[in-house]
């Protein structure tokens, strides 16, 4: 089967109001004609209200940190008790037991905190689709001070979705098949 | 509102402003440079001479089986733990006068750790069997001692040396695509490279800023953790003076003052070389000597306190070695670090000197002086006068030792540097966030003030009628 | 398979006395109103366990290796510098020998805060220092009270001149640089004396006295005893029995003749040495 061909949009803007303007009229007008497939929004700096415009992200992180960190715990409890008692030669020391517990917590706590950051890290690579390439009409503008919208169209109605871009006071227009 | 002089910067001008920081250096980044390589070189020089004659070169002896090793060890952790530590508090907190001074703070976290990392492997007996410090699978079946505080310092380090890297690397994605967009030649394929494809999409910011603050979740108990394990290194040994039940927040409140110290250090010398007056302003100075002032009283009670326990158990042992660190030999190391670090952070109470950048400066020299020394009192004067008096002995460290301690302290300068000019020292996007939040912030004012004044007209209004 | 065997021998591995029924735990008892300081002993440890002698400047930076050392304390009168002063009362005074070396604690300091296990408890009670394993952090030597671990600073024994090296004794082995070691109790001895018993069919029991530690063996005045404490025969039990020294008591209920003690017992380490003198008060 061949895939089908995307066709995307990106316009540019020198004001977060603005973006949020295009998005709330391209929902509109898919609304009517349902000609977008999906909207993102590139910035310079994090808006926390985007999840209000564009819908809210599925990414369940904590859920990878939390597993993680139970994961780090048990291995780091089991390789120290483990460790102590696999000796060739078993070792009582210190007169204690050989598989001491109050020792091993501290050990516990530091394999917690390192499986739960590494779990962190690959979940924030997963749901943030990294590492990837940069996109063909991705402009370095978005890092400096501009806002970009990127929307998938149908390319048949590309135009309406163009002429709102236009009417919302795009910078420039960048528009992609592939 | 007026908090921050910071003045509405323009988004480009941040840009460029941080981007000249990593132009091509300058005649005396040279210069401090060659230094510092020259300063690495006789280190290593030294450790040669110590690697192949044995450890006796560095004029340790029974019963000084630490000593400027582990001080020194000691020390840089403790410096290592103000950049993150304090980053991932004021981010959970929100106080954003953090943005503009994190960045090269958990960088100098990053350099001090790696600069740590090197003394207790410089310092082991034999140097080429260090591996065998690491849990692997063997055919022997031989494992490392878990229930060694050494070996906990060891898990601790590498989790905290890896989670800050992380913390420091994932704060700086975005601004390492900024970078990509500016750079050319080498510079652009490493900065592709470690940008990884980070394009500012509001998904990939969604999940930044949630992985972000899960990290500083962690990171903050887990860099309590790490000085503490450092602290029961000493603590949970039977030597007097040592055995104390009060080292382990001591010495995170210890790490956090000599680290707070060194932010203020680098702070000054990075506002004065790179002109980033307009980001790291006096407010923030101010602030973070706030800040050290508080960390200073909280380690000034407990390091008194931690006399006024001894003196009321009346222990024999930890008595002796008490009066043997104020009137013995090392006297003069103890004075010294009273008078460095507890005396000395009074002068932040005073805001003429807050706000002058090189009061400020000199002062934070002589706190982490003084906080060199207090390693140092902590390691030597109990080993001088341990629980057998036929042993004791003072020792002072040899040349072999100095020279080690001066080269790491240009190991550090030189990794710093070269971080400097690679990598930029001031998060750009977060202070494009502060900038617009508060040009946000003020223009909500603005229209706050508008309801009022049309409140109060139609009252009047209402009154006229 | 590690974890099955874990969890099998749990409630054991979770046990404070390990070696409850091994039969064999080494102890010592020095007679210190016998000692008269001479340094045999010394003499004796440094040939039987291939000791370096130092040299003088090596022992002046506190470099030397005597496993076995002789302390000397001076005892003079309160408040009066003057050691020559005519004091018929208690002639005794003056100069005041300890021999001092490993205590083998049975809850050794020393033992828990080595990063690679390279020291550890035996079956039969000794503190137990593995050389080949040793990577010298010295953590041990400042965990321990008695400040008696000896770390190689140098490479005291590679240029030993030509036939010097004949005189090294081939059962124990010759240290290299950057190890911890210390006062063994001269587990070869031990251990061949343990291979005869077992040759004799009797690996349980070895007859006491049938063989000697090199610090027992040159004693002139024989205040040094070596045995099994575990033995209720051995001479050395019935020394610690006898001036009621006993293992797991750190506050040792004293009649009035009785002379025994353990160096900082307060500790709580469980030397297995007791030393025996008359603690005098030295302020009468």
């Amino acid at each position: 089967m061949r895939r089908r061909k995307k066709h995307f949009l990106f316009g540019v803007y020198d004001d977060f109001d603005k973006a949020r303007d295009v998005v709330s009229e391209l929902k509109v007008l898919d609304l009517k004609e349902m000609v977008v497939d999906g909207i993102e929004l590139y910035s310079p700096i994090e808006h926390p209200e985007v999840e209000e415009i564009l819908g809210e992200f599925h990414q369940p992180i904590q859920r990878f940190t939390f597993f993680g960190a139970i994961t780090g715990a048990c291995c780091a409890f089991l390789l120290v008790a483990a460790a102590a008692q696999a000796m060739f030669t078993v070792q009582p020391q210190g007169g204690k037991p050989v598989i001491p517990l109050p020792m091993d917590i501290v050990i516990t706590y530091e394999g917690t905190i390192m499986f739960g950051v590494y779990s962190t890290i690959i979940a924030f690579l997963i749901y943030a689709g990294m590492p990837k390439r940069l996109k063909k009409y991705y402009t370095q503008k978005v890092s400096e001070d501009q806002i970009g919208v990127e929307v998938q169209v149908d390319p048949a109605k590309s135009d309406k979705a163009r002429a709102v871009l236009e009417k919302c006071g795009a910078l420039e227009i960048r528009e992609v098949t592939q | 509102m007026s908090d921050y002089s910071m003045k509405d910067i323009e988004w480009a001008k941040i840009n460029r402003d941080v981007l000249a920081s990593l132009e091509s250096p300058r005649k005396e980044f040279w210069m401090v440079l060659s230094v510092c390589v020259l300063l690495v070189l006789c280190g290593a020089a030294a450790e040669a001479y110590q690697y192949n004659e044995g450890l006796g070169v560095a004029l340790m002896n029974r019963p000084h089986f630490w000593q400027l090793y582990i001080s020194n060890f000691v020390f840089w952790i403790g410096m290592s733990h103000s950049g993150t530590l304090l980053s991932a508090i004021l981010l959970l907190t929100q106080a954003d006068w953090r943005k503009p001074i994190y960045r090269f703070a958990e960088a100098m976290t990053l350099f001090s750790i790696l600069t740590a990392a090197i003394f207790p492997v410089i310092h082991l007996g034999r140097v080429w069997n260090m591996y065998w410090v690491l849990p692997y699978p063997n055919e022997r079946t031989i494992w490392p001692n878990f229930r060694s505080p050494l070996l906990w310092d060891a898990a601790a380090i590498t989790t905290y040396a890896t989670s800050s890297v992380l913390f420091l690397y994932i704060g700086m994605i975005p601004d390492l695509a900024i970078c990509r967009d500016n750079a050319t030649g080498w510079r652009k394929k490493l900065y592709t490279a470690l940008s990884i494809g980070w394009m500012g999409r509001a998904s990939e910011w969604m999940a930044f800023r949630k992985t972000y603050v899960l990290l500083a979740c962690f990171l903050v108990p887990l860099a309590v953790s790490v000085h503490s394990i450092v602290a029961s290194d000493f603590a949970m040994s039977i030597m007097p003076d040592w055995h104390i039940t009060s080292f382990p927040p001591y010495f995170v409140a210890g790490a956090l003052y000599s680290g707070c110290a060194a932010i203020i250090t680098l702070f000054v010398l990075l506002r004065y070389v790179f002109k980033f007056e307009e980001y790291m302003t006096t407010e923030i100075m101010d602030k973070t000597a706030k800040l050290t002032f508080a960390i200073a009283m909280v380690w000034n009670y407990l390091n008194l306190g931690e006399y006024a326990s001894i003196w009321y158990s009346n222990d024999m042992f930890e008595k002796e070695v008490l009066l043997e660190k104020f009137f013995g030999p090392y006297h003069w190391v103890v004075w010294g670090m009273l008078i460095c670090a507890l005396i000395a952070p009074f002068a932040m109470a005073f805001k003429k000197v807050r706000h002058n950048m090189w009061a400020m400066f000199w002062l934070s020299l002589v706190l982490q002086l003084g906080m060199w020394l207090e390693r140092f009192q902590i390691v030597s004067p109990p080993l001088a006068s341990n629980h057998e008096p036929w042993t004791w002995a003072v020792v002072w460290p040899g040349t072999v030792q100095l020279t080690i301690t001066a080269a790491s302290f240009g190991w550090f300068t030189m990794l710093f540097l070269i971080f400097c000019k690679v990598f930029p020292s001031v998060s750009m996007y977060e202070v494009k966030e502060m900038v617009f939040h508060r040009r946000k912030a003020s223009s909500r004012t603005d229209m706050e003030d508008l309801s009022k004044v049309k409140d109060e007209m139609i009252k009047t209004e209402e009154g006229l009628s | 398979m590690t974890l099955k065997r874990m969890l099998e021998n749990w409630s054991d591995l979770r046990k404070q006395d390990y070696y409850e029924d091994e039969p064999y735990m080494w102890g010592m008892s020095i007679d210190l109103n016998k000692c008269i300081g001479c340094g045999s002993c010394v003499t004796a440890c440094y040939a039987e366990n291939n000791l370096p002698a130092v040299g003088k400047e090596h022992y002046s930076t506190g470099h030397a290796m005597h496993w076995m050392r002789i302390e000397r304390y001076w005892e003079e009168p309160e408040g009066e510098a003057d050691i020559d002063i005519k004091d018929s009362d208690y002639p005794e005074r003056g100069a005041h020998y300890t021999p001092m070396m490993c205590q083998q604690c049975n809850h050794a300091p020393c033992e828990p805060v080595c990063p690679v296990a390279a020291t550890y408890h035996t079956p039969d009670g000794l503190n137990a220092q593995v050389y080949n394993r040793c990577v010298g952090s010295r953590y041990c030597g400042n965990n321990c009270p008695y400040k008696v671990r000896y770390f190689n600073f140098f490479d005291f024994l590679k240029d030993v001149p030509h036939p010097l090296e004949m005189q090294l004794n081939p059962d124990v082995s010759v240290r290299t640089k950057g190890v911890m070691e210390k006062c063994t109790f001269c587990v070869q001895r031990i251990r061949s004396a343990k291979d005869a018993a077992e040759d004799e069919g009797h690996r349980d029991y070895i007859e006491d006295g049938s063989f000697k530690t090199a610090c027992q063996q040159t004693c002139p005045t024989e205040a040094i005893v070596f045995g099994n404490l575990k033995d209720e025969e051995s001479q050395v039990k019935k020394l610690w029995a006898s001036h009621e020294v006993e293992l797991n008591h750190f506050e040792q209920d004293k009649s009035e003749d009785v002379r025994g003690y353990r160096v900082l017992e307060e500790l709580n380490v469980e030397p297995c040495v007791m030393y025996l003198d008359r603690v005098r008060d030295t302020e009468a």
